[in-house]
């Protein structure tokens, strides 16, 4: 079924939504994603002053 | 103010009953406007008659065909006939996505004469002429020295001047106002441009291409977890909200806000409110962005290009400011005698953007997956599936892989006489990318009514998106853009 919403309605809604705390599962996925984000860019970091670009 | 009903079945991707869907008639009509243009390899020149636009001191000097062939037509006749064919071209791919047809090619009218329009001024000599000898050519004394790319600026405007001011007239073109379809056709198109362009330098192509993968790692990885945790920890946004806004700001705008938004199982609403927000932003950026680099990056010109690919979000914006960029920065140095090679900078630009496209649909299946396993448990029917990286995958890009390793071929391949000709035939499709890029551009504007921000409630999204976006993502953008792409400069022109 087709929902619609009015602009008053989600202002609404993000106004009044009450605070999710972060589970468990989201700290994971953050702090996973970031540290093998970091890693892997000073990886390719030393790749890329290890291997430059060939012109 | 009046208050405007945000209809949740009504984006654009959740259309189920059409032939196709926006991403594959992109690549169809991409495909459709390179095998044209090939033909010209074999001296049929089908397409030779699209406009193109110089910069001009006298209107006369505007507009011409861009082929010698069609001289005849005169720059007018040339501005007729490319808005003809792609009212033909466009109103069927608006037949085959189920769109009203004449409300489309009424719509497209305004859409196609109002752009190409304000193109048209922003060619002008005062606002176009770079160079001391173009200022002597056309006997002025003074320019804004925007060059003539600056146009996409003036499209720009001219669609803010619409959302703005005369928002029922917005709201009359809507039928017409679709950047995401607009800058898919160009990308396909742009894929064998770059061919061409990198064919001469193929070890600096890719050099460039696996720098490309240090970008994915910053937007997917590092980006999105910042955002995410501002989102949620700093401003209190549910789950909901933060993790379409996230995607939305740190990965590829629209299309990743809509991609999360359909794998966490939020509402279509949450990506549609999203995506308007990352739509006013990417404008804020191009109108700003491009200037910073010429000012600061002209002797780093690949840096310049790699971080518009990762700061601009949206692909429209992207890659056009990766356009406007490299026309600045190509003017900067040809004023100080230095004349790199078109296409490096506006290349690096798309390979960055398109390098991160082709991760969305991974990326919300991971998410995806993580939520309906572990935050909201769906029944077994509703869990993700593999199949949605599939379908969440933007179609585009496999038109933007085909024209390149075609173009490539072309030119690398095959024999003397033929290759010698690649570069024009490819030339011609690439006016029509031109034109995709300005229906983009004042597209974008239509659809960017800054009032949004204004809205009571809708300022706390608002202000997650400054904080993040010129708090984090484009100092992080140029640092690690600095990092991979500084000491490398595009070819010299011969």
């Amino acid at each position: 079924m087709a929902e619609s919403y009015t602009r008053s309605d989600l202002r609404e809604e993000l106004r009044r939504a009450p605070v999710e705390p972060l589970l468990p599962i989201e700290k994971k996925l953050i702090a996973w994603s970031l540290s093998i984000g970091l890693v892997l860019l000073v990886g390719l970091a030393l790749l890329n002053h290890y291997v430059p670009a060939t012109f | 103010m009046s208050d405007t009903t945000l209809n949740a079945v009504g984006s654009p991707r959740t259309a189920t009953n059409t032939l196709l869907n926006e991403d594959w008639l992109a690549v169809f009509l991409g495909l459709f406007i390179f095998v044209l243009a090939l033909a010209a390899l074999v001296h049929v020149d089908l397409i030779g008659w699209a406009v193109t636009t110089s910069v001009w001191g006298n209107f006369g000097q505007a507009l011409k065909a861009t082929s010698k062939d069609y001289a005849a037509l005169g720059g007018i006749g040339a501005l007729i006939a490319t808005y003809v064919a792609l009212l033909v071209v466009l109103s069927a791919g608006a037949a085959v996505l189920r769109s009203d047809v004449k409300r489309f090619a009424l719509a497209f009218t305004a859409v196609f004469w109002i752009a190409y329009a304000s193109w048209i001024i922003g060619n002008f000599a005062h606002f176009a002429a770079v160079t001391p000898a173009e200022q002597q050519k056309f006997g002025i004394n003074w320019s804004l020295k925007l060059t003539n790319e600056g146009g996409y600026i003036f499209a720009l405007i001219a669609g803010l001047i619409i959302a703005n001011f005369l928002p029922r007239f917005g709201e009359a073109i809507k039928d017409a106002v679709r950047p995401e379809l607009y800058i898919k056709v160009a990308i396909v198109i742009l894929g064998g441009f770059f061919a061409v362009t990198a064919a001469g330098k193929l070890n600096l192509a890719s050099s460039l291409i696996l720098r490309g993968v240090a970008a994915i790692v910053e937007a997917y990885l590092i980006y999105w977890a910042v955002v995410y945790f501002i989102a949620r920890k700093w401003f209190g946004f549910s789950r909901e909200w933060a993790a379409p806004l996230a995607s939305g700001i740190s990965i590829c705008g629209v299309s990743a806000a809509i991609a999360v938004g359909g794998a966490i199982r939020a509402r279509p609403v949450v990506a549609v409110l999203v995506s308007s927000l990352v739509v006013i932003f990417a404008v804020v950026e191009v109108l700003i962005l491009p200037f910073v680099a010429q000012a600061f990056l002209a002797h780093e010109p690949l840096v310049a290009g790699a971080w518009m690919g990762l700061a601009v979000k949206t692909d429209g914006a992207a890659v056009a400011a990766g356009g406007i960029t490299e026309s600045l920065i190509l003017a900067k140095n040809a004023a100080e005698g230095v004349h790199y090679q078109p296409g490096w900078i506006l290349g690096t630009a798309a390979t960055i953007k398109v390098f991160i496209d082709i991760f969305i649909g991974i990326w919300a299946f991971v998410l995806g997956y993580i939520w309906t396993n572990h935050i909201n448990v769906t029944d077994a029917d509703d869990k993700a599936k593999l199949r949605e990286i599939w379908e969440r995958f933007p179609k585009f890009i496999i038109g933007f892989v085909i024209t390149f390793f075609v173009g490539l071929y072309l030119a690398l391949g095959t024999p003397a006489d033929i290759a010698k000709n690649v570069p024009a035939a490819i030339g011609e499709a690439n006016t029509f990318r031109v034109i995709f890029f300005i229906l983009t551009f004042f597209s974008i504007g239509v659809l960017s009514n800054f009032k949004t921000l204004w809205q009571e409630g809708f300022g706390r999204l608002a202000a997650v998106y400054v904080v993040s976006l010129f708090g984090f993502v484009v100092w992080v953008g140029l640092l690690i853009s600095w990092l991979f792409f500084s000491g490398i400069t595009p070819p010299l022109a011969s």
